[in-house]
């Protein structure tokens, strides 16, 4: 009986693995969004993306009540010269992850509403190819945790 | 007569003439920097009225190109600058100053230069000037930058830059360029590599 739950529950969970929309088969991993001096209307949105299913998705629009726009956009380093340039999606493989972090593709995030203060939470809605959607907390951070200066000599 | 010199003696005076080689030279090495055809003085507009580098003899001078509106690779690099000089004495804090140079001047006004600027470190300052003047400047120290019209998007245009980090010495001369993507701690150590030279 158990090992016929157990078969069930299984299959329900492959099921749903199959079937699941974008929004469910994406995992967002450690959102945030970079303070910015209050003078300065624009932003970027950064995070880790898992795809759990076995199908590649799309990320094609994001937005936000703190901005009056969000874009999809990437970073070119030809030697040295950064070219910031919008992108039609952020594929996430199936299976597979997609980064979201300083210096490559980033959420643009321009008319901020209000100055983002660390600590605050940003809300952002993710848009996949299928239509559906994802609401994610991006925590305002003055800096990249990365890049945190070590305090321990 | 000159009598033949010894071996010995011979091998003691060449020991001799290689220290003093060294230390007459040796200085001389390290104050050539592989950017000597690089930098220069110039002078731009801050909110204060024009400053000139010169202004800064006798301090170190950190110099960023970017514009504020430059989302993740400005604040990135000055992030990482400010984070490196926040870690310095207040000593070595005295004769250190940061330069943000906007190139782009549509946009950024002097008054926003300044908030900018001290936002991420109260020893930097932000400045700008007409676009003849600072594609000079831009020469000078080799930095490319370009206005883009990015259509569909409501930045209107980003402008194309050079991300790096100058490092002027209290002569003027440009002594050392970092990277942006170093971390805050390797921009201090090139920093204090400068102040020990």
């Amino acid at each position: 009986m158990i090992k016929l739950l157990a078969a069930f529950a299984l299959t329900v969970a492959s099921w749903s693995s199959l079937a699941g929309t974008a929004a469910e088969q994406v995992n967002v991993v450690d959102p945030w969004a970079r303070e910015v001096p209050p003078v300065v209307s624009t932003s970027a949105g950064f995070m880790g993306l898992e795809n759990n299913g076995n199908k590649e998705h799309k990320i094609v629009a994001a937005n936000s009540p703190a901005a009056g726009m969000v874009e999809l956009h990437t970073h070119i380093n030809e030697n040295g010269v950064m070219r910031m340039r919008p992108v039609e999606n952020i594929t996430v493989p199936a299976g597979g992850k997609a980064m979201l972090q300083p210096g490559g593709l980033h959420l643009m995030l321009m008319m901020l509403k209000e100055p983002l203060k660390a600590g605050e939470t940003m809300d952002i809605t993710l848009e996949f190819e299928d239509g559906s959607k994802k609401e994610i907390k991006a925590e305002v951070r003055k800096f990249d945790m990365k890049n945190k200066p070590q305090h321990m000599h | 007569m000159i009598k033949p010199l010894s071996w010995p003696a011979l091998a003691g005076l060449l020991t001799l003439a290689l220290l003093a080689g060294v230390l007459l030279i040796g200085p001389v090495q390290k104050k050539t920097t592989p950017y000597a055809s690089m930098g220069g003085d110039f002078t731009l507009e801050s909110i204060n009225g024009p400053v000139s580098l010169a202004d800064y003899r006798g301090k170190y001078v950190v110099i960023y190109f970017g514009y504020t509106s430059c989302p993740d690779i400005c604040p990135t690099s000055l992030s990482a600058l400010s984070q490196a000089m926040r870690q310095l004495t207040p000593e070595e804090l005295e004769s250190v100053q940061g330069v943000f140079i906007s190139v782009d001047p549509e946009r950024d006004t002097p008054e926003k230069l300044q908030e900018y600027a001290h936002y991420f470190h109260p020893n930097m300052i932000g400045v700008t000037g007409s676009l003849e003047e600072l594609n000079r400047v831009a020469n000078q120290y080799g930095v490319y930058f370009h206005k883009v019209e990015i259509e569909n998007s409501s930045l209107g245009y980003a402008v194309d830059h050079t991300s790096t980090i100058f490092l002027v010495d209290p002569e003027g001369k440009l002594r050392d360029i970092i990277q942006h993507s170093d971390s805050p701690d390797n921009i201090l150590g090139k920093i204090r590599d400068a102040m020990k030279i």
